[in-house]
């Protein structure tokens, strides 16, 4: 089979005041007419770098040092700038990964497909507006006609990333590049989405370079895998090999961090522990009407962060928390923490709780909440010894200890080395600022910790040797956790019960193990069904 | 105080604000300004009162540097002295609209709600009201004076230095640091001065060193059409008042404290930039 | 647009307006000490005081007095003037008219030129073309109007004897001396701000040209040239009518010395003039009117912005 895009020997630097930076060296790739090759590497692998290289679309100060990017035998490196131009979007097309950010807000949908179209396929507008409208059904989008003329921020992300496919498609690609289309998409609409490009490159056989970070949807979704690493490419194999028997080492350690619901991270599968949080029938209203819509009487539908929420944890138990944006998730997580107003009963470990105001200062204490971004959860100018304090400061110091002796021993707890205590913020990396955010919670020694989403900003190999750290400190210390997240995979291997939750509702709580055999609500066996699992050499990628 | 606040010390930003051609002009124009404040008087070569008829309407030469007014006084001398009120009394007023604008603005960001509401479009409808109008209004029933010259412009810009203030602020607000802080039961004194503070201070700076630039020319055009520093003062905008009948005579008696107020403002300006980029470390776009 | 949205902006401005009326009214009326000794001096009889507190209602509770005065204010009278006795809103509209003339020209000349500058700077970033727009920029912002007049007289009607150095010609009159008379002055009031709304223009520029859009436009295949006119000016060019509007409120500052030092009968200098005599309601009418047509242009760029883009409405 002849390749339709060929990497030969590729290598690029950027040219930077301290000298030469190698962001990619010697790839080496090819993909052939209706294949998929997927593209895997975490952050700083040079993955999107390569994806932009491709379409010729490189910074300022890219030196290219050697090799070769051929579209069917046509080396793209020697193209005149015009030449290329032209290509792009029509026989080399990238879709990219947040459907919202690349479409121009102030035009609408059909202006933007329009425009792509009578570049490409020599159209005039009318004939390109009902080409539109037809590639709109195609994709199965209601009414096509009414979606023309919508805004992107009057369309959902799933929507907008189909018009973008279908556009592209349209203009008949030989080669596709998705630089991780399905990242900014709920789980539901990333498998539709995937669906559609199935289909799609059956019908049509355009050779695609799949970029992503999720090495078990790549494993679902390309006939073979590149793994890169820091601009090399490191393995390169078949989907369920890479899984099931990587060769390099850092592929091995990739792999081994890669959430899968069946390798379960917590060997038991009942908390059995006296009740600690009681929740019922909390609602957390958003959307407090403004002073002139007030006086204009307007009646603003407040929107419902919660609904009529019922839970209960026991000591040291995990419970996890699965749904989507907009689920109100951490809605629950602001609520337990008085960062927001809510109704409804809050008993914890006996007291009963009906707003922020009536948290103690033992309830915050034994309450301690983790949150998503590290760049955001730590103040820039306050040192890490700074932070740790304050916990210790409000709460007590330890018998026995001297502050700086706490704030050693915080920082020993979560491995990292004591000097970080005089160091600020922003010379830590992502991975080390979650872990002094951690070390913060667990200053206060507290009973119940609330981690929202405090992966999701991280690498998989990151996040996994945070993972770890959680779960040895609940053995130290018997803490329980509400586990806020987006990832079914990654919670399904932490937690004993799961609550899965839906537009503010909580919809039912499930056994993690064993999670498919229990699960009664509709969305949650559709959830279940969407998110991919990592591909192994038994299965092969068929047309399920 | 400490050497460092936060992300980098006071050196890293010094080097920072050196590097960049905006920061190293405008820290030397300030540096100039400074000397022009604190030495100016000792520095002059002549008298500023010393009255010659001899010498009147002399253009610029060795003797008289930037020549003499008509009334023979050397010019050079009573720039130097003239820099004292036009510079340091708009730094004055500046510096007092930011205080009160930043307390003003901060206060209202971290209250939110209907007062942040009612008190932000209060502020806006106070800011319809032109700068140099609003000084207008109130030295015309004040009286004419560059005390009331100083009040006026600090009560004008007060509004537009609690916007920005209120700004940062809402913005520090949302940071999560903020709400682990609320989370732990810290005190609302606690939030606003330790978490939220350090993290405003710099672009308020940055803001209030760019405004400096405007006080020096609202309160030359103020003086100039008469309102502010009175005669004999040697405030740069009188001197150009002063120096208009004479313009075809001795054009110089009205350029040089012109090109006085423009390159200090300048300056200010430049250095406003030159801070706001040495301030921001992400600052390279890419 | 929603009329939702309208009603909401129009409140507004309708409370701007209060709060500025109030201001005017506290910082004319209130302040002084005594405004009635202030007018007639100390010398003046008891008897005379009481007679013109009276007449001025000094006499009376201040919202009392800040009511009637509102009340003739919606009613169109802005009081007589204390020097010739005239209706004040009378001799100002006219003046107002050739403000606004002047005022208009200037805007003109400065969207002309300040944007294509700001549009070039941003394209041509770091080259060359951009620095020396920067210099010029900086020059520019710092130069208050008085000394930019100054060197402006000094070139062209001094040294080169090109244009007029000052006075006012009616455009009906004599268009093209009109005009003559009206060129230093506009250049002189829009310096300022072609310098300070091209750094604006060219800063937006630069934001929008890195935005994710602008990138997959461009590797869609769309040409550069499409790319700019199509999609980065739009988007770059919305904030400017709020920019330009902001600026309106410290060009209406500007006309005032311009107008003193060209002598041209605006309503500039009529404030002036009512200040140096402390003709109160003169200064009140004068400011009232700037700062209302400040609020009006504010309003009207306020709805432009919001058709034109019409996420606004919803956030």
């Amino acid at each position: 089979m002849t390749a339709v895009l060929q990497v030969a020997d590729y290598s690029l630097d950027y040219e930077l005041p301290s000298g030469a930076l190698h962001v990619l060296q010697n790839i080496d790739f090819s993909v052939g007419a209706g294949e998929v090759l997927g593209l895997v590497g975490e952050s700083g692998s040079g993955k999107t770098t390569l994806g932009w290289a491709i379409m010729r679309y490189l910074a300022g100060n890219a030196r290219e040092v050697g090799g070769s990017i051929s579209l069917q035998g046509e080396n793209l490196l020697a193209m005149p700038q015009r030449q290329v131009e032209s290509l792009r979007g029509g026989r080399l097309g990238m879709i990219f990964q947040d459907p919202s950010a690349s479409l121009n807000p102030t035009l609408s949908l059909g202006e933007q497909v329009v425009e792509v179209l009578t570049r490409h396929r020599d159209l005039g507008y009318r004939d390109a507006w009902a080409l539109g409208e037809q590639l709109l059904a195609d994709v199965d989008l209601k009414d096509p006609a009414a979606m023309m003329k919508r805004f992107p921020h009057e369309a959902s992300g799933g929507e907008k990333q189909r018009v973008l496919i279908a556009t592209a498609f349209a203009c008949r690609p030989q080669c596709l590049i998705f630089d991780e289309p399905t990242t900014a998409l709920d789980v539901i609409s990333s498998a539709q989405i995937l669906q559609l490009f199935r289909r799609l490159r059956e019908e049509t056989g355009v050779a695609s370079l799949y970029i992503s970070h999720d090495l078990a949807l790549v494993s679902r979704v390309a006939d073979r895998v590149c793994v890169l690493n820091q601009g090399r490419i490191v393995e390169q194999n078949r989907g369920g090999r890479i899984f099931t028997a990587p060769n390099d080492a850092y592929t091995q350690r990739l792999v081994a961090a890669v959430p899968a619901a069946d390798k379960r991270l917590l060997n038991e599968t009942e908390a059995g522990g006296v009740p600690l949080l009681q929740v019922a029938a909390l609602n957390v209203r958003y959307g407090q009407p403004s002073l002139l819509d007030s006086l204009l009487r307007r009646d603003r539908q407040p929107s419902m962060g919660a609904r009529d929420m019922t839970l209960g944890m026991a000591r040291g138990e995990i419970l996890g928390i699965i749904g989507e944006s907009g689920s109100g998730k951490s809605t629950l997580a602001k609520a337990l923490t008085g960062l927001t107003p809510f109704t409804g009963a809050v008993q914890f470990d006996g007291v009963k709780i009906h707003g922020p105001a009536q948290m103690t200062r033992d309830y915050r204490r034994k309450v301690q909440i983790i949150f998503q971004h590290p760049d955001a959860s730590l103040n820039p100018r306050q040192t890490i010894g700074q932070i740790l304090s304050r916990p210790l400061r409000l709460y007590g110091l330890p018998a026995g200890e001297s502050e700086a002796q706490a704030i050693a021993r915080l920082l020993r707890e979560v491995r990292l080395p004591e000097n970080f205590a005089s160091r600020y913020p922003h010379e830590l990396s992502g991975g080390q600022k979650q872990r002094v955010a951690i070390a913060r919670a667990f200053a206060a020694r507290p009973e119940l910790v609330i981690c929202d989403e405090i992966t999701a900003a991280l690498d998989v190999s990151v996040q996994a040797t945070v993972i770890e750290l959680l779960l040895e400190l609940r053995r130290q210390h018997g803490t329980a956790y509400l586990f806020i997240t987006h990832d079914l995979n990654l919670i399904r291997q932490i937690a004993h019960r799961i609550a899965v939750m839906y537009r503010g509702d909580l919809l039912e709580i499930l056994p993690a193990v064993d999670m498919a055999a229990h699960a009664r609500h509709p969305y949650t066996r559709a959830l279940l069904d969407a998110v991919p699992q990592p591909l192994t050499e038994l299965e092969q990628l068929d047309d399920a | 105080m400490p050497i460092s606040i936060g992300e980098f010390n006071m050196r890293d930003i010094f080097y920072r604000l050196l590097a960049s051609p905006q920061g190293l002009l405008g820290s030397l124009i300030l540096l100039l300004a400074v000397v022009l404040v604190v030495a100016g008087p000792a520095l002059a070569p002549f008298d500023p009162e010393a009255i010659s008829i001899l010498a009147r309407y002399k253009a610029p030469s060795l003797l008289h540097w930037l020549g003499t007014d008509q009334l023979g006084r050397d010019i050079l001398s009573r720039l130097l002295i003239g820099a004292r009120a036009t510079i340091s009394l708009s730094v004055l007023a500046t510096v007092l609209a930011m205080l009160l604008g930043a307390l003003l603005g901060t206060a209202s960001g971290y209250l939110g709600g209907r007062i942040d509401e009612a008190l932000m479009r209060t502020l806006d409808a106070v800011m319809s009201i032109p700068s140099l109008l609003f000084a207008l209004l109130i030295v015309s029933t004040l009286g004419k004076s560059d005390f009331n010259a100083v009040l006026a412009i600090t009560i004008a810009f007060v509004p537009g230095m609690a916007r920005i203030a209120r700004s940062v602020a809402l913005a520090a607000r949302r940071q999560d640091y903020v709400n682990a802080a609320i989370a732990r039961g810290e005190s609302a004194a606690y939030i606003v001065v330790r978490e939220m503070l350090p993290n405003i201070v710099a672009p308020i700076i940055v803001e209030a060193t760019i405004r400096v630039a405007f006080a020096i020319m609202l309160f030359a055009t103020l003086s100039f059409l008469g309102l502010g520093a009175q005669p004999p003062q040697p405030e740069w905008g009188l001197m150009v008042a002063e120096a208009r009948r004479y313009f075809f005579q001795a054009p110089w008696m009205m350029l040089m404290p012109g090109l006085a107020i423009a390159i200090i403002a300048i300056g200010f300006n430049l250095l406003g930039d030159g801070l706001r980029d040495a301030l921001n470390p992400k600052g390279q776009r890419s | 647009m929603t009329a939702a949205y309208l009603t909401k902006r129009l409140l507004l401005v309708v409370y701007t307006l209060l709060i500025v009326s109030l201001l005017v009214f506290a910082i004319t009326q209130l302040l002084p000490a005594d405004a009635a000794v202030t007018l007639l001096g100390q010398s003046a009889t008891p008897e005379a005081l009481a007679a013109l507190r009276a007449r001025l209602g000094l006499d009376q509770p201040a919202w009392l007095q800040f009511g009637h005065w509102l009340m003739a204010v919606l009613h169109g009278d802005l009081g007589t003037s204390m020097r010739n006795g005239l209706p004040v809103l009378g001799s100002l509209v006219d003046a107002l008219g050739r403000s606004l003339l002047l005022a208009g020209c200037s805007l003109l000349l400065m969207l002309l030129v300040a944007i294509p500058l700001g549009i070039v700077a941003a394209v041509r970033r770091g080259r060359p073309v951009d620095l020396i727009i920067a210099m010029l920029s900086y020059i520019g912002v710092s130069l208050p109007e008085f000394v930019t007049a100054t060197l402006l007289i000094l070139l062209f009607a001094d040294v080169w004897q090109l244009l007029p150095a000052t006075g006012y010609v009616p455009l009906s009159e004599n268009f093209v001396e009109g005009l003559r008379h009206l060129i230093l002055p506009t250049l002189t009031v829009s310096m300022i701000m072609v310098a300070h709304v091209s750094r604006m223009v060219r800063s937006e520029m630069i934001d929008v040209l890195e935005t994710d859009y602008i990138r997959a436009a461009r590797l869609k295949g769309l040409s550069r040239r499409r790319v700019l006119l199509r999609h980065a000016l739009r988007n770059g060019l919305l904030p400017t009518i709020t920019i330009v509007a902001l600026d309106v409120g410290y060009l209406l500052g500007g006309i005032v010395v311009v107008e003193e030092i060209f002598n041209i009968p605006g309503i500039g200098r009529e404030l002036l003039v009512a200040v140096a005599a402390r003709d109160l309601p003169a200064i009140q009418g004068g400011v009232l009117i700037l700062a209302a047509t400040y609020c009006v242009v504010n309003f009207v760029a306020d709805l432009a912005y919001a058709y034109l883009d019409r996420r606004i409405q919803y956030a």
